[in-house]
């Protein structure tokens, strides 16, 4: 298979504190990676690294053969917008905006009819068993349903990799579960990339690759 | 910018939405209905001298009559001779100008106030052609006809066809009319032609006692002026008619109005933009808590694809609309405050040299005033202005904002740690 990304001797310091300590890392298209480790590992950070949110102090960061990391500001919320799907533990659903228009909200800069951008944003519902919740505002959906929309967000725009910070850390483990079974489902059967940040070996279980960080530094399998 | 995310954040954070709405709105009704309650004093202080179709009366002070008796010119009412009258006509923003003999007749039959005045003239007391009760007007080209005030009329039992005595000359009475159409300015209680009024004054030896009257003269001036040169129009007529002038114009009505009104007039606009200014504060710190309450969703503006562009547009939107939404609520608002401003009576005084009467007859030294409504209207250009104002606060004021906001790391306030 193609590598989809590549991290070449990525480092990333805040001050003097050094987090993320010369990465080097290379990922398939169709992988499903765990990245473990305990908190203050850096592992989020690396994660923020990967997705072009967090600028390296040093390093170079290759997304299907393109240098990210010598993009501007602009150009790398393009990228996002065109490749990445994120998923984060708290959610961040917009509180104004029902379950449909959270989903649509990556498409809002876009020249798209409305009608065309609910249509999108239906299917995906759909796509996560939520289409029957399409406008509900988050604070009446329950946390899987939370983050269900999220994961539906994340998949607005078709991405061909998602990058997912302890999706499953505010679900209670039946929720858990059902999260994990939909990222599988999208890697399996959508051909979409997965790249999971946890310190839930359960979670970790399910990928087809892990890495742990330990104090900045990433090693191959989980501990 | 998507309107239906804006629409949202403005209507599901409706404390902060409305904090900054009612700012934008009562700072801008506060500066609209300032300038509305100053215009209303300013057009009120012109009603005396628009209600005869002037900007400016001039007259000059003179001699105390010596004997009461026959026709007597009042000490404000001194002659102004022709020569002078051309040089007021020829003083740069002069439209028109109205001549007028006004004088006071002794006899032993009774007491009255007359007025010459040219029925052809559209500046002056021959406004009073729109104010007949019954009968006609003068008209050009009349002799020994006359026209006299309603109430005068009636109370000496005068109707068309009656005949009246002015210095002993016989006049035929053609026409009642309403004199306080013409406010306080100028009354008289007989209206005949004005070479008759200066034939008779010329004549009469208690006026030439003590004036140089001549044939052609006039001693009240009514000036039609250009709206944007009244006053330099008036301190010109001044310096013809030197140092006993009396000019009467908007800014003198304005003068004996008050102080109160003074204040307003002169910082209505500071007042009103110090509560603009206040409103922007409003906006700024209602926009400045949604900000901070919004940082997770900048950040997630940005991580989803948001270019910096896109959050400016949106977070700019979202401050321009609130800025002119508040500042057409102002409108509306003002536009209120200013129909129950004029529901409000404004007394003008007019001066006894207006419309002299012999203080030792009754009545004659009754203050004098003319009372209209308040016409505080909202103008077009200041209401423009004040909305173009506010939607422009509202731009520098989310551009500031947007700027702030396009600062936020993602990756900080997306962290869940």
């Amino acid at each position: 298979m193609n590598e989809l990304l590549k991290c070449i001797d990525l480092c990333k310091s805040f001050g003097r504190l050094e987090v993320v300590r010369g990465v080097n890392l290379s990922l398939p298209e169709r992988s499903f990676s765990a990245i473990m480790g305990r908190s203050g590992s850096g592992k989020t950070t690396l994660l923020h690294l990967i997705s072009a949110l967090e600028a390296p102090t040093s390093g170079s960061l290759y997304f299907a053969g393109e240098q990210i990391s010598a993009l501007n500001e602009d150009r790398l919320a393009l990228w996002r917008r065109q490749h990445i799907g994120l998923v984060f533990q708290a959610f961040h659903l917009v509180a104004t905006l029902s379950a449909l228009e959270n989903v649509a909200f990556p498409l809002y800069p876009m020249k798209l009819r409305p009608e065309e951008r609910r249509e999108l944003a239906r299917a995906r519902l759909e796509q996560v068993g939520l289409g029957h919740r399409l406008e509900h505002r988050p604070s009446r959906l329950s946390g899987g349903e939370q983050q269900r929309v999220a994961i539906a967000r994340a998949l607005i725009n078709r991405p061909t990799l998602i990058l997912a910070d302890e999706p499953t850390g505010n679900l209670d483990k039946k929720n858990g579960e059902e999260i994990l079974d939909l990222f599988k489902k999208l890697n399996e059967v959508g051909g979409v990339a997965v790249i999971v940040v946890t310190h839930d070996s359960e979670v970790a279980a399910v990928a087809k690759h892990s890495f742990t960080m330990v104090d900045g530094r990433l090693e191959e399998g989980s501990t | 910018m998507n309107l239906h995310y804006l629409g949202a954040e403005l209507f599901h954070r409706p404390r902060r939405s409305l904090a900054a709405f009612l700012s934008m709105t009562l700072g801008v009704a506060l500066l609209l209905s300032l300038q509305a309650y100053s215009n209303g004093y300013r057009l009120a202080a012109r009603a005396p001298l628009a209600e005869i179709g002037a900007d400016i009366a001039a007259q000059r002070q003179g001699k105390v009559p010596q004997a009461f008796e026959g026709i007597l010119f009042p000490h404000s009412t001194a002659p102004i001779h022709s020569d002078e009258i051309d040089a007021m006509r020829r003083i740069p923003g002069v439209e028109d100008v109205g001549e007028s003999v006004f004088f006071w007749d002794f006899e032993k039959s009774g007491f009255l106030v007359v007025l010459g005045l040219d029925p052809s003239s559209n500046t002056g007391p021959a406004r009073l052609k729109s104010a007949v009760l019954q009968g006609r007007f003068l008209r050009e080209g009349d002799r020994d006809f006359a026209v006299a005030d309603a109430t005068f009329g009636r109370s000496k039992n005068l109707s068309p066809g009656s005949k009246i005595s002015v210095a002993g000359r016989p006049f035929e009475l053609v026409g009642l009319v309403d004199t306080s159409r013409i406010g306080q300015v100028a009354n008289a209680n007989i209206y005949i032609m004005v070479d008759e009024a200066r034939a008779l004054a010329h004549a009469a030896k208690n006026v030439m006692a003590v004036h140089d009257f001549r044939p052609t003269d006039a001693n009240i001036v009514f000036i039609k002026a250009n709206q944007a040169k009244v006053e330099s129009v008036a301190k010109a007529v001044g310096s013809v008619l030197g140092s006993q002038a009396l000019i009467s114009s908007s800014q003198t009505f304005r003068d004996v109005i008050g102080q109160a009104y003074g204040l307003v007039d002169r910082f209505s606009w500071l007042v009103g933009l110090a509560g603009l200014l206040i409103a922007v504060v409003g906006l700024v710190r209602s926009i400045s808590s949604a900000l901070r309450e919004r940082r997770r969703d900048i950040g997630l503006m940005r991580a989803v694809g948001w270019s910096r562009g896109d959050v400016w547009t949106q977070l700019t939107g979202e401050a321009v609309s609130l800025a002119a939404a508040g500042s057409l609520a102002g409108l509306v608002l003002s536009v209120l405050v200013s129909r129950i401003l004029s529901l409000l009576r404004v007394s003008i005084p007019v001066p006894w040299e207006l419309s002299p009467t012999p203080h030792f007859l009754p009545g004659g030294a009754t203050p004098m005033a003319v009372s209209i409504s308040l016409s505080a209207r909202i103008d077009l250009l200041p209401a423009a202005l004040a909305i173009g104002l506010a939607v422009l606060c509202g731009l520098v004021v989310g551009l500031w904002i947007s700027l702030r906001a396009t600062r936020i790391r993602p990756a900080e306030v997306l962290r869940s740690e």
